[in-house]
């Protein structure tokens, strides 16, 4: 807890600013403009189908790629001018985290806080060990680790480094489903600890479940950047209703204004309403017309419709 | 900055003895000279002086004294021999991360790319001198219990104490770490811009085969005493009486002249580059 609450320390500035960020690889724009900005204690989902442009994007923001165009600031401060000391507050991982499979786990650990210069001594890497369970296996190989344990170490890589702002590519990438509610609740502890997260996924589930703002990529361009609770209210909500009589549940969804684009399907009714009030008139004229209701439930697809509609590429709906 | 590269020497030290192939290396340093006193010893019946290796600088020493194990194979060894283990090694020390994947991970902390690059450099370095250390310790040991701790003749007919041709030979592994040192600096490019191990390695055997072409080529005789290759025989001079020295001068500074374009090259390049593997 002391670890986290010291890298959880806020300053004013906007962890990431970036502004028409530009990357050509020969005359193809892998990144044409993009403009992100991250605000401090942002769970930032950074959304995109794969070759769409995150992963440069985030190798410009880590300074491992220079933009061929545009600036970075992060907490303020110009990765261009002195790329070193305007990272120092930042940590992450590009694609999955890449180890030594020679060294043990705890070597690894120690090997990067020494080349953070931190000053981080064993305490540290026990520290973060244990808070990504791998205390017991910090002595063996990398090599000897699962996929999942991998991706355990890499966030414990990062927390090494006290981090303020977290930058992680894919960190589902391989993760079995105990492994990804696991993710999910560490990335909620470290959120809760202060700790800015820029989370890139091609996993809209995964996205949705954590991140507070997104900001949508495609063909190297922003699409969409906001709030997840303004992008859900824009969108709407879709809900599926299995009704005991298909022809009046729908002639009642059709007379009501707040329920539109209802589609029907093997029996059932797919249709969207802008906000609660709306399901509840549904709700009560379906009472009134007498007609049963054998099921109700939210379609989990509305993000990725919107992803449709912004990018028109496909993307993955669950993890 | 020698902080910062000191602390990437001491985790490129810890990474280069964590590998098993690395010890590969510095077991062949150590069989070589063995090997060849077996095969000596072995042959000393069908083989006399002054024809196969005795016929070679110092060669008629054999059998007379085992610290004459280290030097004539030395000679014998030539380019190829540390160049094998200069590339193999400076081949794979950034292209190896770079394909690994491991280079990203190291590069987003704190230690500047120039610091890194210095600490795999000092490493390198160190590296092929403790295999050339080794080498030495394992002829010597082996010659000496096999042929003795006794005085050598050496190139001018003089005879050296055992003592000093101890001395001696030591300062002469010194002189020939100088142009392996060269070479593995033209390996540590390579690995940088190709981002290849198999490309790195091959491309510095590639350069020790043309340097010694360059070195067979008569049009360019002039030119043969600054060639690199001419520099791994510059240690006969300390077995000269006197010592003339102007082979040794002229080892020293075509060795850094050969080791410093390389470094430079990989320097602005690995501190430019975009890391994206």
């Amino acid at each position: 807890m002391s670890l986290l609450a010291q890298q959880g320390a806020r300053t004013d500035e906007a962890p990431i600013e970036a502004r028409a960020l530009v990357k050509r690889y020969r005359d193809l724009p892998a990144v044409d403009g993009v403009d992100l900005t991250v605000r401090a204690g942002d769970v930032y989902g950074f959304l995109g189908p794969n070759g769409a442009g995150k992963t440069t994007t985030l190798r410009m923001l880590l300074g491992l790629v220079r933009p061929d165009a545009g600036s970075i600031r992060v907490f303020g401060r110009d990765t261009a001018e002195d790329p070193i000391a305007a990272l120092q507050g930042v940590a992450g991982f590009i694609e999955e985290p890449r180890l030594y499979p020679y060294l043990s786990g705890r070597e690894n650990l120690e090997l990067l806080a020494a080349f953070d210069r931190s000053g981080q001594g064993r305490a540290a890497v026990d520290e973060v060990l244990e808070m990504v369970e791998l205390r017991d296996r910090g002595g063996d190989r990398v090599s000897e680790y699962s996929q999942g344990m991998r991706q355990r170490l890499g966030i414990a890589s990062c927390l090494v480094r006290r981090p303020r702002l977290l930058l992680l590519d894919e960190p589902a990438n391989g993760v079995d489903p105990a492994g990804l509610r696991y993710m999910r609740e560490l990335l909620g502890r470290l959120s809760a600890e202060g700790i800015t997260i820029l989370l890139s996924s091609h996993l809209l589930a995964e996205v949705q479940q954590v991140c507070t703002r997104v900001a949508m990529i495609s063909n190297g361009r922003i699409v969409y950047e906001g709030g997840m609770d303004e992008l859900t209210r824009a969108t709407g909500r879709r809900y599926r209703l299995e009704p005991t009589d298909f022809d009046r549940a729908a002639a009642v969804c059709g007379s009501l204004t707040a329920v539109d684009d209802v589609r029907a399907a093997d029996g059932e009714l797919s249709f969207r309403v802008d906000d609660d009030a709306g399901l509840v008139a549904l709700v009560a004229g379906l009472a009134e017309a007498e007609v049963g209701i054998r099921a109700l439930v939210p379609e989990s697809d509305s993000l990725e419709r919107v992803f449709f509609e912004l990018t028109d590429e496909p993307v993955a709906v669950t993890a | 900055m020698i902080a910062g590269s000191l602390i990437a020497y001491r985790w490129e030290l810890r990474k280069l003895t964590a590998q098993r192939r690395n010890w590969l290396g510095i077991a062949a340093a150590a069989l070589v000279p063995v090997i060849f006193l077996v095969s000596i010893q072995i042959s000393k019946v069908t083989i006399h002086p002054p024809d196969g290796p005795y016929d070679t600088p110092l060669g008629l020493n054999l059998r007379q004294t085992g610290l004459a194990l280290d030097l004539v194979v030395l000679k014998l060894m030539g380019v190829i021999g540390p160049t094998l283990i200069a590339a193999l090694v400076a081949g794979d020390i950034v292209a190896g991360e770079d394909m690994g994947g491991t280079l990203k991970t190291i590069l987003v902390r704190s230690l500047r790319r120039g610091e890194v690059l210095a600490g795999k450099a000092l490493a390198l370095l160190t590296y092929l001198v403790a295999a050339l250390a080794v080498y030495a310790v394992a002829g010597a040991l082996t010659g000496v219990i096999a042929w003795g701790f006794h005085p050598l003749v050496n190139l001018s007919g003089r005879h050296l104490s055992a003592l000093h041709a101890l001395a001696l030979t030591v300062a002469a592994l010194a002189l020939y770490a100088l142009p392996v040192l060269a070479i593995a600096s033209f390996g540590l490019f390579l690995s940088v811009v190709t981002r290849h191990s198999v490309a790195a390695i091959a491309g510095t055997l590639l350069y020790a085969l043309a340097l010694q072409g360059l070195g067979a080529l008569s049009a360019i005789a002039s030119l043969h005493p600054y060639l690199l290759v001419n520099q791994f025989t510059a240690w006969h001079d300390l077995f000269q009486t006197p010592t003339a020295g102007t082979a040794i001068v002229r080892c020293l500074w075509v060795s850094v002249a050969f080791a410093l374009p390389p470094l430079l090259g990989a320097w602005a390049v690995f501190a430019r580059r975009d890391v994206t593997t």
